[in-house]
């Protein structure tokens, strides 16, 4: 396994907002978190890129015990975050959020290729290179975000929210390109409200409800089931 | 109306007086703009170094210069020690204003039980030493000071523009969360930023004792116009805070040959209001 994750509490404050829960990513594969607004999917998404620090459980990536690791040094491990929201460096042009995103000395040595293979998926970012990302479109935004990731040519990448606020056309772009980011080599874990989008890319998925897992498996099985086709299909 | 060699007089001693505000601006800029820590106590380090310069030159003899090879290295580790403070008691903005003022005063306290509430006064041969340009004088150690604070305000910005730790702080202050996800380990860069700051109170502070006439209480003196500057030289922004350091400093000299010496003070605030009212694209 490539991310394992067991028996996680995590919680701000007093109130955790995400209990006992255990999650497995292998290489090369696409999970899907899915569930309502609130359940605790960011939470938990936010303590595996390290940005949020578990109570209990044990988290492991590639077998290292990341339990202890301080926040910066996640990255190093080969995870990436495509955060809520995005959140770019706003007063900072796009060019320099990419290289950001190969700030540590490993990633840095392959700085001008990995900036060829994110202009590659993104043509438009090369032109805009120049200009503050706070200034780009939300569906450029979202590009330079994931291109920021891909930069510290990560083995896993983690995507909260993707789809979050984007027009429907660039919604399915961004699926797209989520499925060529697992094709060329890296996991991905992707946190999802749009479920119908979020279960047909992936390969496996766990239903994410007021912060416990309440059901996982195939995608396909987990659609046969009526609670779930009637909480998050309406159907 | 002053004649206009009056004038462009005033407009060079201001310009060249300014390069002190933006020298003094660009360590606060620094430490408020990318570590979000108002720290007042730079003007009370300024004054330190200035005192020991004099110090070291007036009794044991030593040139400034020495001096300031000596002091700038302790001031860097001064604030790296002040901020090791800041960090263990995680001190935000506003305590940072509080808790600096306390240290400055405490500074203050601490050089007028040393060297008492005298004035003194630094003389050096570079004192009266000028060049000629026609009609006006300008002075060598003035001229020094403003070409020292421009090469460290043009190094700073390009550090900060081109350099993968200058880019990484500039993110961290945007976002310090996303920044160490990305492997920023922003607590290292602030203890050398803070370091810096230091430092560049160290280099103003050389140029206080050699232009300046020293008194515990002038640590105080530049306090209002040196924020004015660093607002309007954007926080974070060195360049910046060297170009209004020289604009203020020559809006102030033209005030005072124009109307009157007392109009001085009002004219960099007065110049803030302006900018802020006008709120050009720039800022």
């Amino acid at each position: 396994m490539l991310l394992e994750a067991r028996n996680l509490h995590i919680g701000y404050g007093d109130a955790p907002a995400v209990w006992d829960v255990s999650l497995d990513v292998d290489g090369g594969e696409i999970v899907s978190v899915i569930g309502p607004n609130g359940a605790g999917k960011t939470t938990l998404i936010n303590a595996i890129a390290g940005m949020l620090r578990s109570r209990r459980g044990t988290l492991r990536f590639d077998g290292a015990d990341m339990t202890r690791v301080s926040a910066h040094a996640y990255c190093g491990h080969g995870i990436a975050l495509v955060p809520e929201g995005r959140r770019l460096f706003a007063k900072m042009s796009v060019e320099e959020n990419l290289e950001l995103g190969c700030y540590l000395p490993a990633a840095r040595v392959a700085r001008a290729q990995s900036l060829d293979r994110v202009y590659g998926l993104f043509p438009i970012l090369r032109d805009k290179r120049r200009q503050l990302a706070g200034e780009l479109s939300g569906g450029q935004q979202q590009m330079v975000a994931i291109g920021r990731a891909l930069m510290a040519r990560p083995r896993i990448v983690l995507f909260d929210e993707p789809s979050l606020g984007l027009a429907p056309t660039i919604v399915d772009d961004m699926f797209e390109i989520i499925a060529r980011v697992r094709a060329e080599g890296a996991a991905v874990l992707l946190v999802e409200q749009n479920v119908l989008k979020a279960l047909e890319i992936a390969d496996r998925a766990y239903v994410l409800e007021q912060g416990r897992i309440v059901a996982q498996g195939l995608p396909a099985d987990l659609l046969k089931q009526p609670q779930i086709r009637e909480a998050y299909l309406g159907v | 109306m002053p004649s206009a060699t009056l004038l462009g007089q005033a407009l060079i001693s201001g310009v060249l007086a300014g390069g002190l505000y933006g020298l003094l601006a660009m360590g606060l800029s620094l430490s408020w703009g990318l570590l979000r820590l108002v720290n007042l106590s730079h003007f009370a380090l300024a004054f330190l170094a200035a005192y020991l310069v004099y110090e070291l030159g007036t009794n044991y003899h030593v040139e400034p210069w020495w001096s300031a090879a000596l002091i700038v290295p302790a001031m860097f580790a001064i604030g790296v020690a002040q901020h090791w403070l800041f960090d263990k008691f995680k001190v935000n903005e506003l305590a940072s204003l509080l808790i600096t003022f306390s240290f400055a005063i405490i500074l203050e306290v601490g050089i007028q039980l040393y060297w008492t509430a005298d004035f003194r006064r630094y003389e050096t041969e570079y004192a009266t030493r000028s060049l000629k340009a026609g009609p006006f004088y300008i002075p060598i150690l003035d001229l020094t000071l403003c070409l020292v604070a421009g090469a460290l305000a043009w190094g700073t910005w390009l550090w900060l523009r081109c350099t993968y730790v200058g880019k990484a702080l500039r993110a961290a202050a945007e976002d310090p969360g996303i920044a160490a996800a990305y492997g920023v380990d922003h607590k290292k860069l602030a203890y050398l930023l803070s370091g810096i700051g230091a430092a560049y109170a160290g280099i103003a502070g050389t140029f206080i004792a050699l232009i300046a006439t020293l008194a515990p209480a002038q640590i105080w003196a530049y306090l209002g116009v040196v924020f004015a500057v660093v607002i309007i030289g954007r926080l974070g922004n060195p360049l910046g805070a060297l170009l209004a350091g020289l604009l203020i400093g020559a809006s102030e000299s033209i005030a005072m040959a124009v109307l009157a010496p007392a109009w001085a003070p009002v004219v960099s605030f007065s110049v803030l209001i302006a900018i802020l009212l006008w709120d050009p694209e720039w800022l």
